[in-house]
């Protein structure tokens, strides 16, 4: 059952009351109004805002230690066509940065990306599907890694929780990957390295119908 | 490494007048010269996202992809064009994937000037205007949690509601709030 509308905008609110990471999901495209300008009132209650000494100190050492000639990887190439090049230019860098200072993130349980007035949207014949192999599919503005399992599937969001970067499908170690930091995660969502905690991916609702179609709950 | 930015004006602005080009002798420096447009940047991105973590991190995002630029030794104002320009790309790909929608589809005004200075109360005063556009119930809900932190139970009792009647009227007083232009 969605939640309404008026008590989720009420969580967002606290969230931003209490100084906490925006913590958005699909379905909350329907208020982008409301929660943009949620965000914007909260951050003229706190006043003009510098950056902590701490945060300061860590793009130093970053700016500091980027190498001369950053080339441009197929990866980072991926990152910058979404226009979210998280250390796309030295993703080393940002793996190691991020690495050694996991600043502890608010933990959240997953939930299903369950869009209001979301409906069924057709991703493909179930034959389509590789056994075990995640394929990125998209229904309406819902992006999602679909798994076949025999004549079920299951899929989640292809987006990373934590970092706005799209996942990827990493065949070799069958799992999906982040482009902007150093985490990856396994078909069920969870992260798949117990150093780096984040997030578990929202889940997406998929289903196979009579005829053998893969459907993916989207908008 | 100073930890108190110069004033933006002291390094880049000044030289935005001239259009010379800012020559960078050693590395520390150009640190700390990327430092002060990245304290414009971060004040930028906190007015819209309105907390820390995002802040930092879409902050991090734009040092990263603006590192080969600021290592030119180009231009101030053509580093700080980039980097804001930057910053409005990251931050459409922030709400455009939190939200799951199309930068296209996303209407954001991320058009604003690029700060000329220090950061300023800009967003505040854009609040009070924005504030000033709605109805008395609107505005006294917004006014009560965001500028007071009021609670959801101490803005009912304020206001003799309910909390679930203060919560749909702060949903309410959101989506009005945001068809208010500050700029009219």
């Amino acid at each position: 059952m969605p939640e309404q509308p008026e008590n989720r905008i009420a969580r967002i609110v606290e969230d931003l009351l209490h100084g906490r990471r925006l913590r958005l999901r699909a379905g909350d495209a329907e208020e982008k109004e409301a929660i943009i300008a949620a965000a914007r009132l909260a951050a003229a209650r706190s006043g003009p805002q510098r950056m902590s000494p701490a945060f300061r100190r860590r793009l130093a050492q970053i700016l500091d230690s980027a190498p001369r000639e950053p080339r441009l990887t197929r990866r980072a190439a991926l990152v910058a066509g979404l226009g979210v090049a998280a250390g796309a230019l030295a993703g080393g860098i940002v793996g190691r940065e991020l690495a050694s200072s996991p600043a502890p993130l608010p933990l959240s349980a997953s939930s299903p990306v369950v869009p209001r007035n979301g409906r069924w949207t057709d991703v493909g014949a179930l034959a389509d599907f590789s056994e075990g192999q995640g394929k990125l599919v998209r229904a309406g503005a819902v992006g999602a890694f679909v798994f076949r399992r025999g004549e079920t599937v299951t899929a989640v969001s292809s987006m990373c929780s934590h970092l706005p970067c799209e996942l990827w499908w990493e065949s070799g170690s069958s799992l999906l990957e982040c482009p902007c930091h150093p985490v990856s995660f396994t078909y069920d969502g969870k992260p798949s390295s117990p150093s780096y905690t984040l997030p578990d991916l929202n889940e997406v609702k998929a289903r196979v119908t009579a005829a053998g179609r893969v459907e993916v709950l989207g908008t | 490494m100073t930890l108190d930015p110069r004033s933006p004006n002291d390094s880049a602005a000044s030289s935005e007048d001239s259009g010379e080009v800012v020559e960078l002798p050693n590395a520390t420096r150009a640190t700390d010269i990327a430092l002060d447009e990245l304290e414009l940047v971060y004040a930028f991105i906190y007015a819209r996202v309105g907390n820390r973590a995002d802040a930092e991190d879409l902050t991090q995002q734009v040092a990263m992809k603006a590192i080969p630029r600021l290592r030119q030794g180009a231009p101030a104002s053509a580093i700080r064009g980039y980097l804001f320009a930057t910053a409005r790309s990251v931050l459409g790909a922030f709400w455009s994937t939190r939200l799951g929608l199309s930068q296209a589809e996303l209407h954001e005004d991320l058009a604003m000037a690029v700060p000329q200075g220090p950061p300023s109360d800009e967003s505040a005063e854009r609040a009070r205007r924005i504030l000033a556009g709605l109805s008395d119930n609107y505005r006294r809900v917004l006014e009560l949690r965001f500028l007071h932190g009021y609670s959801l139970k101490e803005v009912a009792a304020e206001m003799r509601s309910t909390v679930g009647a203060v919560k749909v009227m702060q949903l309410r007083a959101l989506r009005a709030a945001a068809k208010v232009d500050p700029d009219a």
